[in-house]
C-alpha cells in the first residue's frame, strides 16, 4: 500500500545527512519511530515524550487533535520531534514517501536548533527521557498509593498546571528562599553597601515570579508527595519553556532547511509537485493570526537575502523569538506579510494599525507582546502577610485579565498554598482585587 | 546515522487519560441533567423525543488576557486593501480566522449532547427504586426487569462492566506479549482500547411483580402560584418518567384538589389549575376512597406522592392529620413534597404549615421534602428514592 520501505528511508536518510552536513548543520542523532495515526496523536498529546505521567488533560488533548483531524485537517503533515539526545521523532505510517522525506529534513532542522540555540542550553537533552520516566514512576506510585489515589493527585496536578507558565522566562534555577535570606543577612552583617538598607524580614525578600518553586518551598501544609508533584510540573515546564520562547524561529529554521534540502536532494520528478504543495500548506499565512511556520520561514529567507547565510546561523544560535523579531523584522517584512493589528471595540473587532510607514512599528510592538512568554500575564508574589495570607500582584500592562479564569486560578493557588490568596490587578482602569 | 524503528505497540497510551477526561464530561452531563430536569423545555415532552443538553467542556484554567481594547492582536491580512477602523469580526462570532473563538487562549467549549428522555431516565434513575415493594397476593402486573443478556461493545456509561473490560484488556495484553508487540517489562502502560470496553447488554424481560398503584396528589388551589405549580409538575413529571422507565403497567392515579378533590386524567393533571381555597384533607380522603374501592392494600403496593405549598385552612388540620396517618399506615411509601418558593414565605402566616403538621408521621415510609427552586426538584427525588444528600 505505502510507496516506501524502511530500507528506502534509510537510503535517503544517508543522502539527507550528507547534504545537511555539507551545509554545516550540526544535530543530535535522530531516532525515528514509525507509528500509525492513532499512536501519532497519542504521542502528540504527551508532547512526544515516550513516557509521561498521566493526567486527564492529555486525554482531552488527544480528543481535540482527533476532532480537528476529522474536521478536515487530515492533509496536514504531522511532525513531532523532541529535544533529546538522541532526538526522538515520529513518522506516520500513512504518509507517502515524499512526505516522510520532507519531515525527516524538517526534523534535522529542529534537532540542529535544539542542539545549538542558547535558549536550550540548560534543558539537559541527554537525560530528559530518564527524568520524565522517573517523574511518571513517582506519580504512578502516588496514584496507586491507597492513602493518596487519583483524585488527590489530580487536585494537585490541576492546580500546578494552572501555574506552570509562571516561571522565570530564562528558566533559571530556583534558589530556595531560605538560602537567599541567609545570604542577605550575611551580607548586611558584613556591611555590604548594596544591601544595607534592605530588610531581611521582608517575606519574600524579593518579588517572586517563580510561583511553583516558591509555593513548593514555603507552603506550610503540603505533604512531601504534593511538593514532589509541584516540582515535577516545574521541571517539565522549565524543559518546555525554551520551545515556547522560540516557536517562530524553531519552525522557521526547520522549514528553511527542509525547503532547501528537499530542493537539493535530487528527488524523483514525480515527488516535486506534491512536496511543494505540502510545503506551501505548512507555510501559508493564517488569516487574523500568526502562523509561526510562515513568519519564521519568511524571516530566515530575508536574513539570508539581506545579510548572508552566516547571519542565519548566528541568529539560530543567539536569538529567541523576541530578540529575533526585534532585530530582524523590518517595515518591508510587515508590509509583505500583510500584518495588521486589531482589538475588540465594544462588540466588534476593529483594525487598529496596518503595516504602512506609520503603523508598522506599533504592529511590531504588539506582535512582540503576544508571543512566547510575553503572552503570559506577569504574576508576582509580593508578600506573605500574617495569618498566612498570600498577596500576589498582576503587573498590568494595559491588557486586562480574563476575570472568570483568574478567579479559578486563584482558587488553584489557594489549594496549593493552603491559606488565603489575594490577587490585585487592574480591570477597566480601576484597581481590582480577587 | 539515524535509526528507524517500527512501532507495533498496540497499547493505547492515552486510553486511561481519555477515559478520565470522559468521566469528567459524563459527570458534567449528569450535573447538567440536574440543572435541566426542571427545565420548561422538557416538561411534558414524550419519552422518545430527543432533547439537547449543552455540557460545558472541562477547562484548564490559567491566567490569560481577556479581550479588550488594549489587547492588540497581530495577524496576517488577506491582502493590502485593509483599512484602519475596518470591522474584521464580532465578539461571540469570533475574530478573523477564529470562528467562534475570541482571543487565542480562552473560549467556551461546549459538548452538545443529544439524548432522549428515556436515556435521560436511564442516567438519572439508575440507582433508584421504589422503596419497600412487597409481594402481594396476585402477581398480574409485570415490571420491566432488565435481564442481562451478555455483553456488547457499545452502550451507555452506567452499564460499563469494569470487570469484563479489564478481562478483555488482559487477554489482549497476553496476546500482545505472545506476539512480541508489547514488552511487559517496559515502563509503558498497556492502556485500554475502545474494543476492550464491555457494556452489559440488557434485554427487557417482563417479570411478574407485585401490583403497585401510584397516587399523584397535587394542590391546585389559588395559593399555588404558577411558579409553585410548575415546580410541583416538574417533580411529578420526573416521578412519572421514573416509574414508567422502571415499572411497566403500574397503575397511576392523579388527584388534584383545592377545597374539593377529584380524580383527573394525566393531561389535566399536568395542565389545569384552579383558584379556590385549600382543604388538603380532601385530597388525602380521595386517595383513601379510591384505595377502598379499587386497590385493596392486601393485593396492592400503595405509593403516594403529594405536592402542596403547605397552606391549609386551620380548621382542616385535625382531619388532615388523621387522614394522612391512615394513608401512611397503609402505604408502602408516602412522600410529601412542600413547594415553597423562598420569596413567598410569610404571606400566609395565618395559615398553618403542613410539613410541621405532618412531621410527627416521619418514619421510613413517610418522608418530607422541600422544593424552593428548580434545583431542589432533583434533591427531593434523591431524598425519596436514593441515598440521602443533606
Amino acid at each position: 500500500m505505502s510507496d516506501w520501505s524502511i530500507d528506502s528511508l534509510e537510503e535517503w536518510d544517508d543522502r539527507i545527512i550528507e547534504l545537511a552536513k555539507s551545509h554545516n548543520l550540526d544535530w543530535f542523532p535522530i531516532s525515528y519511530e514509525i507509528c500509525d495515526y492513532y499512536a501519532m496523536i497519542g504521542n502528540m498529546a504527551y508532547h512526544g515524550m515516550p513516557l509521561h505521567y498521566r493526567h486527564w488533560s492529555y486525554g482531552k488533548s488527544f480528543e481535540r487533535t482527533h476532532q480537528m483531524y476529522n474536521l478536515g485537517a487530515e492533509g496536514l503533515p504531522y511532525e513531532l520531534i523532541i529535544n533529546s539526545d538522541p532526538s526522538i521523532a515520529y513518522l506516520m505510517r500513512e504518509n507517502p514517501f515524499y512526505l516522510q522525506l520532507l519531515i525527516m529534513c524538517h526534523c534535522v532542522g529542529h534537532s540542529d536548533f535544539f542542539k545549538n540555540n542558547l535558549t536550550f542550553a540548560e534543558t539537559g537533552p541527554e537525560n530528559i527521557i530518564q527524568r520524565f520516566k522517573n517523574a511518571k514512576k513517582r506519580i504512578d506510585s502516588y496514584i496507586e498509593d491507597p492513602s493518596i489515589g487519583i483524585e488527590k493527585v489530580e487536585r494537585i496536578l490541576d492546580s500546578a498546571h494552572a501555574l506552570s507558565l509562571h516561571i522565570p522566562p530564562n528558566c533559571k534555577e530556583y534558589i530556595p528562599h531560605r538560602e537567599r535570606r541567609k545570604e542577605l543577612i550575611t551580607r548586611i552583617k558584613s556591611g555590604d553597601p548594596l544591601v544595607i538598607n534592605r530588610n531581611p524580614d521582608q517575606f519574600p525578600i524579593d518579588d517572586e515570579i517563580d510561583l511553583l518553586s516558591f509555593i513548593s518551598e514555603m507552603a506550610l501544609n503540603l505533604e512531601d508527595w504534593e511538593r514532589d508533584i509541584i516540582n515535577i510540573v516545574r521541571l517539565e515546564s522549565a524543559y518546555f519553556m525554551p520551545q515556547i520562547r522560540t516557536k517562530i524561529m524553531n519552525e522557521g529554521w526547520a522549514c528553511f532547511w527542509h525547503y532547501r534540502l528537499m530542493n537539493e536532494l535530487d528527488l524523483p520528478q514525480k515527488f516535486h509537485i506534491p512536496f511543494l504543495k505540502s510545503h506551501n500548506q505548512v507555510v501559508t499565512p493564517h488569516l487574523g493570526r500568526i502562523n509561526p511556520y510562515h513568519l519564521g520561514f519568511h524571516l530566515f529567507l530575508k536574513i539570508e537575502e539581506r545579510y548572508g547565510l552566516e547571519e542565519c546561523f548566528i541568529a539560530r544560535e543567539v536569538c529567541h523569538d523576541e530578540s529575533f523579531l526585534r532585530q530582524y523584522l523590518t517595515e518591508e517584512d510587515c508590509h509583505e506579510l500583510n500584518l495588521f493589528s486589531y482589538s475588540l471595540y465594544k462588540r466588534d473587532y476593529v483594525v487598529n494599525e496596518i503595516s504602512d510607514g506609520d503603523g508598522w512599528k506599533e504592529i511590531k510592538k504588539s506582535l512582540i507582546r503576544q508571543i512566547g512568554s510575553n503572552s503570559v500575564p506577569k504574576i508576582i508574589i509580593k508578600e506573605v502577610k500574617s495569618n498566612n495570607v498570600l498577596r500576589i500582584h498582576h503587573e498590568h500592562d494595559g491588557r486586562d485579565l480574563e476575570l472568570g479564569y483568574a478567579e479559578k486560578v486563584v482558587d488553584y493557588i489557594t489549594t496549593l498554598w493552603g491559606g488565603v490568596v489575594r490577587l490585585d490587578t487592574v480591570i477597566e482602569d480601576e484597581p481590582f482585587e480577587i | 546515522m539515524s535509526t528507524f524503528k517500527e512501532n507495533k505497540n498496540v497499547s493505547d497510551r492515552s486510553g486511561s487519560d481519555r477515559q478520565r477526561h470522559k468521566d469528567k464530561i459524563d459527570k458534567a452531563i449528569k450535573d447538567g441533567i440536574h440543572d435541566i430536569v426542571a427545565d420548561e423545555s422538557i416538561i411534558g415532552k414524550d419519552g422518545k423525543k430527543k432533547i439537547k443538553i449543552p455540557v460545558k467542556g472541562i477547562k484548564e484554567y490559567r491566567f490569560v488576557y481577556g479581550d479588550n481594547e488594549n489587547k492588540k492582536n497581530v495577524g496576517s491580512a488577506q491582502g493590502k486593501d485593509i483599512q484602519r477602523g475596518q470591522k474584521v469580526g464580532q465578539k461571540d462570532k469570533g475574530s478573523p480566522g477564529q470562528p467562534n473563538k475570541a482571543g487565542n487562549e480562552k473560549g467556551e467549549e461546549f459538548y452538545e449532547v443529544e439524548i432522549t428522555l428515556e436515556e435521560l431516565a436511564a442516567y438519572l434513575f439508575d440507582e433508584f427504586k421504589l422503596p419497600n415493594m412487597q409481594k402481594k397476593k396476585f402477581k398480574k402486573i409485570s415490571s420491566k426487569s432488565f435481564k442481562r443478556h451478555g455483553y456488547r461493545n457499545e452502550g451507555i456509561r452506567p452499564r460499563l462492566d469494569k470487570k469484563e473490560t479489564i478481562k478483555k484488556k488482559i487477554k489482549r495484553k497476553k496476546k500482545a506479549i505472545k506476539n512480541n508487540t508489547y514488552d511487559p517489562d517496559a515502563e509503558d502502560r498497556f492502556g485500554f482500547h475502545h474494543d476492550d470496553l464491555r457494556y452489559r447488554f440488557i434485554k427487557e424481560k417482563k417479570k411478574p411483580t407485585s401490583n403497585a398503584i401510584i397516587f399523584f396528589v397535587m394542590d391546585v388551589s389559588g395559593s399555588m402560584t404558577k411558579e409553585k405549580k410548575f415546580l410541583a409538575r416538574s417533580f411529578f413529571f420526573l416521578l412519572y418518567h421514573f416509574i414508567r422507565s422502571k415499572y411497566e403497567n403500574t397503575e397511576h392515579c392523579f388527584v388534584s384538589h383545592d377545597t374539593v378533590a377529584s380524580e383527573v386524567n394525566e393531561e389535566d393533571f399536568f395542565s389545569k389549575g384552579s383558584t379556590g381555597g385549600t382543604l388538603v384533607s380532601t385530597g388525602i380522603d380521595k386517595c383513601l376512597d379510591i384505595i377502598e374501592t379499587r386497590y385493596h392494600p392486601s393485593t396492592w403496593n400503595v405509593y403516594v406522592f403529594q405536592c402542596s405549598d403547605g397552606d391549609n385552612w386551620p380548621e382542616d388540620n385535625a382531619g388532615c392529620f388523621k387522614s394522612a396517618t391512615k394513608l401512611a399506615d397503609l402505604s408502602q411509601f408516602y412522600g410529601y413534597c412542600e413547594i415553597e418558593p423562598a420569596e413567598n414565605r410569610g404571606r400566609w402566616l395565618q395559615m398553618s404549615n403542613l410539613s410541621e403538621l405532618l412531621s410527627p408521621l416521619l418514619r421510613d415510609n413517610f418522608k418530607i421534602a422541600e422544593i424552593r427552586k428548580k434545583d431542589d426538584v432533583w434533591l427531593a427525588f434523591q431524598r425519596f428514592f436514593g441515598g440521602f444528600r443533606e
